[in-house]
């Protein structure tokens, strides 16, 4: 059985808690090295246990030696995610998700996920962090004069995080709740594992060799092609996610353009300033009332 | 007879996925700024999208990638819409508190 998933659940839920930022004693050290000693301790308990699984040795491997690979960006996803949540500045927070977007397209690149490695890069570091950027710089607090009723912004000097980003929101529940979630969802993961421990990912050579044998070889993997006449129809992996989404998903790709038409103009109607209530001092601030949401379309 | 150790297993993938997707959850409910929450919900896409790109290498059926470029889409989508939200939303209160809108629950 998989106590040890289940052990490393349990104090991986310690050590995020401790590192969630509270008021009071300050756990957040201590956690980082429970949580950094935990996942250690779980990465080792993963490759000795897969190690020691046995039997067919000739359909397993995903690459070659892409496994260290995998240990290291997973390691490095899963730390940043740790500190997406548990940074008191939002600036610090996305900056952490950049590299949490890094290190999965390293994981796509163990997978031989060539063009959603890169699409990821570009789409996610670039663009969408980019908006989230702006949207903190716009949002910050520097120079604003304290709000009348919003009390919650309390001694928070000049150059400090305010006390909503200070103090988390029932951490205590909110984490068990969650690793109850991984621990189920990781009981799924690995039930087929546990019931035939030699049930790795065939090598592509293997599936060449003893699956499909009556396809040619470059369609499956362009590495595996034996002889040049099986390798006449060679596609790399941004080929292929090509021909499937023109061949397979037409109108999918039709209703995505749409949608994103349709937030285009979206985000620009909900996010348009109104000129004459811009002229004041507050902005929409001072605006009450339905007539002078920017909502209701120009008047 | 052993394998060498040169040999990962999907469940490998689903449990980057799984964490990163949990990672996220907790961060939506425990982070009070708006801003972090919506990145939280990028999270977990980054967590479902590794399980289907890991889906997608070892089944061998390449439409598991080709939902990620639709996912990618509505992370896109969701991420204009929700960050011109938060801008409306700061110019009404001036701060990004989500519990300065718990009014709102009723």
């Amino acid at each position: 059985m998989d106590y040890a998933l289940y052990i490393a659940t349990v104090i991986g839920a310690a050590a995020l808690f401790m590192m969630m930022p509270r008021r009071g004693v300050r756990t957040g050290r201590i956690g980082a090295i429970l949580g950094g000693a935990t996942l250690g301790g779980l990465w080792l308990y993963l490759s000795r246990s897969f190690e020691a699984g046995g039997g067919a040795s000739s359909m397993a491997g995903l690459g070659d030696g892409a496994t260290p690979y995998y240990y290291v960006f997973s390691a490095l996803a899963i730390g940043s995610a740790v500190r997406v949540i548990t940074h008191t500045k939002p600036v610090y927070a996305a900056l952490w998700f950049v590299m949490v977007v890094l290190a999965s397209s390293g994981l796509f690149l163990v997978l031989g996920a060539e063009f959603m490695a890169f699409a990821m890069v570009i789409i996610y570091g670039g663009a969408i962090l980019v908006t989230y950027v702006f949207v903190i710089m716009l949002a910050s607090h520097a120079g604003d004069p304290p709000p009348e009723g919003a009390a919650s912004r309390a001694g928070a000097g000049p150059g400090e995080s305010p006390d909503y980003d200070k103090l988390a929101r029932e951490p205590a529940a909110a984490v068990a709740v969650g690793f109850v979630l991984l621990a189920v969802l990781l009981n799924v993961a690995f039930e087929p594992m546990r019931r035939n421990p030699a049930a790795e990912a065939p090598s592509d050579a293997a599936i060449v060799r003893d699956v499909l044998t009556e396809r040619p070889a470059g369609i499956i993997a362009p590495g595996a092609a034996s002889d040049a006449a099986d390798a006449a129809p060679v596609l790399d992996n941004a080929e292929r996610v090509g021909l499937d989404l023109f061949q397979s998903h037409p109108l999918g790709l039709e209703l995505a353009g749409v949608i994103l038409l349709v937030s285009l103009v979206g985000a620009v109607v909900i996010a348009r300033q109104r000129a004459d209530a811009a002229d004041g001092d507050g902005g929409l601030r001072g605006a009450g009332g339905p007539s002078g949401t920017p909502l209701n379309g120009g008047t | 007879m052993n394998v060498p150790i040169d040999s990962l297993t999907l469940s490998h993938f689903l449990l980057t996925g799984a964490v990163l997707f949990v990672l996220g959850l907790v961060g939506f409910v425990t982070r009070r700024n708006l801003i972090v929450m919506f990145l939280c919900t990028e999270m977990m896409f980054q967590g479902v999208v590794v399980s289907m790109v890991a889906f997608s290498r070892f089944h061998l059926n390449v439409t598991g990638q080709t939902f990620v470029i639709f996912a990618l889409t509505i992370a896109a989508a969701e991420a204009a819409l929700a960050l011109g939200l938060v801008v409306l939303l700061y110019r009404r209160k001036r701060t990004l508190d989500a519990e300065a809108w718990a009014s709102m629950q009723g």
